[in-house]
């Protein structure tokens, strides 16, 4: 069942500037995006700074009025229908503001329960078990501002999820976060997969994006460029295997003999201390190694790897980029 | 019964933690600081100033109008921190993404500002009689304390409506600071309102606290209840006309941050 249904969504942005002579600029932030979410679902939405993503996500959690298109969650349409769509949906939006930094965790809590109707009773029991869940145990009646920027990012989790809504919406999450907090707050959103909430996550990382999503929307200049799982857009850059070589070295007219053989897609090289790591893109996958150890004769080589193009490979190919 | 208990508990629960979360001045030593001090330095400045310059006759005046007036920090400074400072905290985003009724969530900003500023006109009376032998003998005091009421109830009104003018333009400060002095010179507090120009008592009448002094004065000379209750009435129809215009300047710009996009996340 698609609990969220998303059919031709466009949102532009108006831009008054000049007092005496006013210019409208319009941006089209959103042109023309169709998607649905099934229930349970984790649905990761990918793009380049300014595609649109974090527009889109406004406009479902009823914070943006769309130009056009509808939008549907749970049947309730998002304009008409505001007020019931916020007791279903939970929202973030990456970073630590939107907190009161003069209350301590516990009271940011209690406060937007109130907001949101949880009874006192309820958000009693309910607020030490979300800080758990997030992992803020025994961190709640410590002021927000001494809080680091993870856990302000976690406790806005638990914040939002103090009505437990089916729905989440994660506009990067994980935005400057170290990489063990980024890791630590990926599980954070594995545990509420597993308590079969549908997410809609917004994320510049693409491994991250692999990792998580069921299925993935890449978007650019508001429009879809491709919407499949994970492994399906990774299909679309098969071609793409790189093996890289390590090298202790290497003179340059090998390189480029290298970038002449016929199977060779194209050549990169990466100096490092005292090593060149060769990149190479070829059709062959690891069938190109021996023809590619062949020109290395007599040269000293490290570690040889052969890897499959990663999701960041596939999206790099659709949003135009260079690999 | 049970919704009812529940909508009152989290009525006080979002006021108190509004009025925590929002209003600068909550540490001790400032809070007592702008609670004690500074109405005192306010009464002493202008009484001390008034009575020199009408000749030391009426000093109740002062002390009782800048005692009622004192009201105005909580009402107009408090009120506009708690309206405005979600701006700063971020909020707003989220607040806006929440289903709390919207009446409720503006109204319960000022609850506590009208208890802290009732409050405050307290002490600055009890400074009165200490220090200027202000005389309460004749006074109805609950009529006085109803005064006190409606006086920072209608005071809060204004507030609400210059927080809400912060949320959509910048320089609330300046704003805030022309109002609180508009207040010192146009309620009477420190000029007797019928010794000004016409154009300027009718701008007078359309102010909050005008009237309270005006009661407070007529009770603590010995004045009845009946006597006040018209000036009670229409201060707290301003009050609630300003206040009101406060909340549909609200609404307004929650519309108005769903069309344009101005509602800052980051
Ligand atoms: N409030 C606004 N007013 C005017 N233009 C805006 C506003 N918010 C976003 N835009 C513009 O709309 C476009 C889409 O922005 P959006 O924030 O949705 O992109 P995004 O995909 O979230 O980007 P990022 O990855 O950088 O977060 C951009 O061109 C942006 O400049
Ligand atoms: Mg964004």
């Amino acid at each position: 069942m698609n609990i969220i249904e998303v059919q031709n969504l466009k949102r532009v942005y108006r831009a008054t500037n000049g007092v005496i002579r006013r210019t409208t600029k319009e941006i089209v932030a959103v042109d023309d995006l169709s998607f649905d979410i099934k229930e349970g679902e984790l649905f990761g939405l990918l793009g380049p700074n300014g595609a649109g993503k974090t527009t889109s996500v406004k406009v479902l959690a009823t914070l943006l009025i769309p130009d056009a298109g509808q939008v549907r969650v749970k049947g309730l349409d998002i304009v008409k229908d505001a007020n019931e769509v916020r007791k279903e949906i939970g929202f973030i939006f990456g970073g630590e503001r939107g907190l009161y930094w003069r209350l301590s965790g516990n009271d940011n809590l209690r406060y937007f329960a109130s907001l949101y109707h949880v009874a006192p009773e309820i958000s009693k029991k309910r607020i030490p078990y979300l800080l758990e869940l997030v992992g803020l145990k025994g961190r709640g009646d410590e002021r927000v501002q001494g809080y680091s920027r993870g856990m302000k990012q976690r406790l806005h989790v638990a914040r939002t999820l103090l009505h437990d809504p089916d729905i989440l919406f994660l506009d990067e999450p994980t935005i400057g976060l170290d990489p063990v907090g980024a890791r630590e707050f990926r599980d954070v959103i594995r545990n509420l997969q597993s308590e079969k909430k549908t997410i809609l996550l917004t994320t510049h990382y693409m491994f991250e994006a692999d990792s998580l999503s069921d299925r993935v929307a890449v978007i650019d200049k508001g429009l879809i460029v491709a919407l499949d799982t994970p492994s399906a857009l990774k299909k679309h850059v098969r071609d793409l295997s790189v093996v890289e070589i390590e090298t202790f070295g290497i003179a340059p007219n090998v390189v480029e003999e290298i970038r002449k053989l016929p199977f060779v897609d194209s050549l990169s090289t990466r100096e490092q201390d005292h090593r060149q790591i060769l990149h190479v893109q070829t059709e062959r996958g690891a069938e190109a190694v021996p023809d590619l150890m062949a020109s290395l004769e007599g040269m000293r080589v490290g570690r040889v790897t052969v890897r499959e193009p990663t999701l960041e490979d596939a999206y790099v190919r659709l949003v135009g980029g260079k690999a | 019964m049970k919704t009812i208990n529940n909508n009152l508990r989290l009525f006080w629960q979002g006021t108190v933690l509004s009025y925590v979360a929002l209003f600068a001045w909550f540490r001790p030593v400032t809070y007592i600081a702008s609670k004690i001090l500074m109405p005192l330095a306010q009464m002493i400045f202008f009484t001390f100033l008034g009575s020199y310059a009408s000749g030391g006759s009426n000093v109740d005046f002062y002390v009782i109008g800048n005692a009622i007036q004192i009201t105005a920090v909580s009402g107009i400074f408090g009120v506009t921190m708690s309206i405005g400072g979600d701006r700063w905290a971020g909020t707003l985003a989220y607040l806006f993404g929440t289903p709390a009724n919207r009446m409720m969530m503006f109204f319960g900003r000022a609850f506590m500002h009208v208890i802290d500023g009732a409050f405050g006109v307290v002490i600055a009376l009890t400074w009165g009689a200490l220090l200027f032998g202000v005389d309460f003998s004749q006074t109805n005091l609950s009529a006085l304390g109803l005064t006190i009421l409606v006086t920072t109830i209608s005071t809060c009104g204004l507030g609400l409506l210059m927080g809400c003018l912060s949320l959509i333009t910048a320089n609330v400060m300046f704003v805030n600071n022309t109002v609180y002095f508009l207040l010192l010179i146009f309620s009477g507090a420190n000029i007797a309102i019928d010794t000004l120009p016409n154009w300027m008592q009718a701008f007078s009448q359309i102010l909050p606290l005008t009237r309270g002094i005006a009661s407070a004065r007529i009770l603590i000379a010995g004045g009845s209840f009946a006597e006040v209750v018209p000036l009670l009435t229409s201060e707290a129809g301003i009050g609630i006309i300003y206040g009101w215009l406060g909340y549909f300047l609200f609404k307004w710009f929650e519309v108005q941050a769903k069309r344009k996009g101005s509602l800052e996340t980051v």
